[in-house]
């Protein structure tokens, strides 16, 4: 929020005014209201930590992340790039494998990859050619804040909903800062993303024109329902568990009070291994029997696509910017963090030296476990990641510690600086739309590099200004 | 609508029904054993037949041997093994409203997550009275919101009918219960001539909040004819049997748009029956043995109506809590 010379920045000046005109007492008042609004609405995950599971709400930070325009238009046009790139690498991959002919990218990469599904994904005619329906793009800002892209999620990105919230609890327990922003509102976004759902429409529809969509839910104990139930609701759609589904004839129905309803569009939140015990995980109770049958046969369609993991893998992601160019001969415009692969000899040998420096991933887990921050690691902690990378080096890559940009947080009742980072959520239908803004994830425990709700991390409402007068967003 | 969601509404309405009406049956007997003068003896009595009301005697029975308040107390309120403690009902009743969260209203659900964190808050150990007084207003408060929500604010429509059934079939047999349960009482104190019956039917008068209502219609003097017929046939009393039967057999014809198709036939037919039964019934002409066995069948016919509607609409059982807990991780 600030410079180095101690003044706020542009764009966060009439904040900064505003916030000095509370008392530390109103703040710490409002900023009670705010998190008791969220545990009574019930705006909660679920941490598994114990058996039973225990329901948390998300800290809520009030203090906004804003964007400047000519920032967000960088940050929406790269989104989409990137995003356009890696539908057509997921359209190639299970069809041609032109990139893989021409040596790109390693075929081991992905026929090695635990998310690739060849045979139940392999020359399936799916929608418009789009495997990506909702993209959930992780951004951070380095030391020059300069955005670069962290990690893609092109299965099941979650979080829409805290987007939404945040905005919603911000303007009713802040309504003082809102006179004097201009800020890209977020209203529409739901009947955009409705829109891009039904343009899903498979091929042996009834009505094309009024497809029947719903979403799949594995039900009130995952930890995300909470999401799963604002966009139903927002879009209107059914909510429903596998066994809400049955399928008959090759064409999915689900049991309604009047009998069996036919249904057009899944968008999915389940993973793929529980879709289809007949296709996938044949233990799994939480799927439909028969859905990728349906599936095939053009009778229904899912969003995500299915197998799209093979794309948003840590080890792909150091691929993306290849694929760009590759695809779209463009250069990529929003960067990643640099990678280093440890099953090259080399950048191994580099990286064993220096691991004390370095952020170590395995490249199949996320949400901040089997991670190495070298710089806040204990000599033992070093010791057991080198260990592990000597023993599977395929299965994990560094990068350096970026000096992440830090925003101001107020938490009991003071502000102190912290790592954030920022999800941006990319919808594909017939084009592509960027929701303005995001979910601004920070990293709430003092000098603490994780953002991840499941470590401890918080929310922020993220504010996109508008250029002059425009009414675009 | 989808059948699993209906069910949960329609196990949501039953589950705040059944809370509500458990807390002033618990609130009415703690108020009147703060007055009562009673031997030991007595008092045991009296809140046997609470646990009756309120839960099963026999699975108190097989947990407990003493009639001590506290014991009860936590018993019906709080104990995890008992399925119709207050505990249970708002969890329950919660559980069922988040799993049709998309369709109800807003402050529906707002309202019932508030009244659990609340009841979470109480000690299930080391509780004192007040605190369980509170929770019980809190709770009838509870009911009462959100049947305003529901009243002021949802279309009519199935998901308000499926949630009305609900309301209309647990209030009906509650009402059965109770007057059963002081039946049972009033036959088996007949035998002691110095005994007097009043105390059971004003006391079934209060457990469903009736005693105003029931004073305006007749003297106040409580007899046990005019109380079980203002309870039982009374059609301008909202938790008289009558009065609930026929409120679900309205719903139910509504919903149908007035004609009786062969998969809702069944249906039809057994409420039928039951409001045939009470057009033919003389209450103030049957003995109080006849009366208690009247009273076994409706709470009969009342499950089966429950059994034959979920049926027709292809409603599932409930979940088992532990079915469908799911850790895969989402990113």
């Amino acid at each position: 929020m600030m410079e180095m010379d101690g003044k706020p920045k542009s764009h966060y000046e009439q904040f900064h005014d505003i916030l000095n005109r509370f008392s530390v007492e109103d703040l710490h008042e409002k900023n009670e209201t705010a998190q008791l609004s969220f545990l009574r609405q019930g705006i909660t995950f679920t941490v598994y930590s114990d058996k039973t599971g225990t329901e948390r709400t998300m800290p809520f930070d009030f203090i906004p992340v804003i964007i400047p325009p000519d920032q967000w238009e960088q940050i929406e046009k790269g989104m989409k790039q990137r995003v356009k790139a890696l539908n057509l690498f997921l359209e190639d991959i299970y069809n041609d494998q032109q990139i893989l002919k021409d040596g790109l990218i390693p075929r081991e990469l992905i026929e090695d990859n635990p998310y690739y599904y060849k045979e139940q994904a392999t020359g399936l005619k799916i929608p418009n050619d789009n495997h990506i329906f909702l993209a959930g793009i992780d951004l951070i800002r380095d030391h020059n804040g300069e955005y670069r892209v962290l990690e893609d999620n092109l299965r099941n990105p979650s979080g829409m909903s805290y987007v939404f919230q945040n905005r919603f609890v911000m303007r009713r327990v802040f309504p003082e800062f809102f006179n004097s922003h201009q800020i890209c509102t977020l209203e529409h976004q739901l009947s955009n993303l409705h829109e891009a759902l039904c343009s899903h429409a498979p091929e042996n529809s009834e009505d094309k024109h009024h497809p029947i969509a719903v979403l799949l839910t594995p039900g009130s104990y995952n930890a995300a329902y909470y999401d799963h139930v604002f966009l139903a609701q927002q879009m209107g759609i059914e909510l429903v568990e596998g066994r809400d589904l049955v399928v008959k004839d090759d064409c999915v129905y689900m049991k309604t009070i009047r009998g069996l309803h036919r249904v057009d569009i899944i968008y999915r939140r389940i993973d793929d291994d529980f879709l289809d015990p007949k296709a996938f995980n044949p233990e799994s109770v939480l799927g439909v029997p028969g859905l990728l049958e349906a599936y095939r046969k053009g009778n229904v369609a899912i969003t995500n696509g299915i197998g799209n993991g093979v794309a948003d893998d840590k080890a792909i992601y150091a691929y993306v910017p290849d694929m760009i160019r590759y695809y779209l001969d463009e250069e990529p415009l929003i960067k990643n963090v640099e990678t280093y692969f440890l099953r090259d000899k080399e950048a191994r040998e580099h990286v064993l030296e220096n691991l004390e420096e370095l952020v170590v991933k395995n490249v199949g887990s996320s949400g901040g476990y089997d991670m190495l921050i070298g710089p806040h690691a204990t000599k033992a902690e070093i010791e057991l990641f080198r260990e592990k990378i000597i023993q599977d080096p395929a299965q994990y890559i560094a990068q350096p510690t970026i000096k992440l940009s830090r925003a101001p947080a107020f938490q009991k009742e003071r502000f102190y600086p912290c790592h954030v980072d920022l999800r941006v959520f990319v919808m594909g239908g017939k084009e592509l739309k960027v929701l303005p803004g995001g979910l601004s994830r920070v990293a709430l425990k003092e000098g603490s590099l994780v953002v991840n709700s499941s470590q401890g991390g918080g929310g922020k409402d993220t504010w996109v200004l508008k250029q002059g007068s425009d009414d675009s967003c | 609508m989808l059948s699993r969601v209906a069910d949960s509404l329609y196990w949501m309405a039953r589950n705040i029904e059944r809370a509500e009406n458990n807390s002033r049956v618990l609130s009415a007997r703690l108020i009147n054993m703060l007055e009562a003068s009673d031997t030991d003896a007595v008092a045991e009595r009296d809140w046997e037949e609470v646990i009756e009301i309120c839960a099963s005697f026999s699975d108190y029975k097989q947990e407990y041997s003493t009639f001590n308040p506290d014991t009860i107390v936590q018993y019906l309120a709080f104990q995890e093994q008992n399925p119709n403690s207050l505990a249970n009902c708002i969890g329950y009743a919660r559980d069922n409203a988040k799993s049709a969260r998309e369709i109800i209203p807003h402050e529906l659900w707002e309202c019932l997550n508030e009244c659990y964190w609340n009841s979470i808050d109480v000690d299930r150990q080391y509780w004192n009275l007040k605190e369980v007084d509170h929770l019980l207003r809190e709770i009838k408060l509870m009911s009462f919101t959100t049947q305003g929500v529901i009243e002021s604010s949802m279309t009519r429509d199935e998901t308000y009918t499926f949630i009305q059934i609900g309301k209309w079939l647990e209030r009906a047999e509650k009402t059965a219960r109770i007057l059963n349960v002081m039946c049972e009482k009033a036959r088996k104190e007949a035998e002691n001539p110095e005994a007097h019956h009043y105390y059971y039917w004003l006391a079934a008068l209060q457990f469903v909040n009736g005693h105003d209502a029931y004073l305006k219609k007749y003297p106040p003097t409580i007899s046990a004819k005019d109380v079980l017929a203002f309870l039982i046939t009374d059609g301008t009393f909202p938790r008289s049997i009558q009065y609930c039967v026929n409120h679900v057999w309205d719903a139910v014809k509504d919903m149908e748009g007035g004609k009786v198709s062969h998969y809702s036939e069944e249906l039809f037919d057994a409420i039928e029956r039951v409001k045939i039964e009470f057009d033919e019934m003389k209450i103030k002409d049957l003995q109080m043995h006849e009366l208690g066995e009247f009273l076994d069948q409706f709470q009969d016919h009342c499950n089966n109506i429950g059994r034959i509607f979920s049926k027709t609409y292809y409603l599932i059982e409930p979940a088992d809590s532990s079915v469908g807990v799911m850790t895969q991780f989402q990113n």
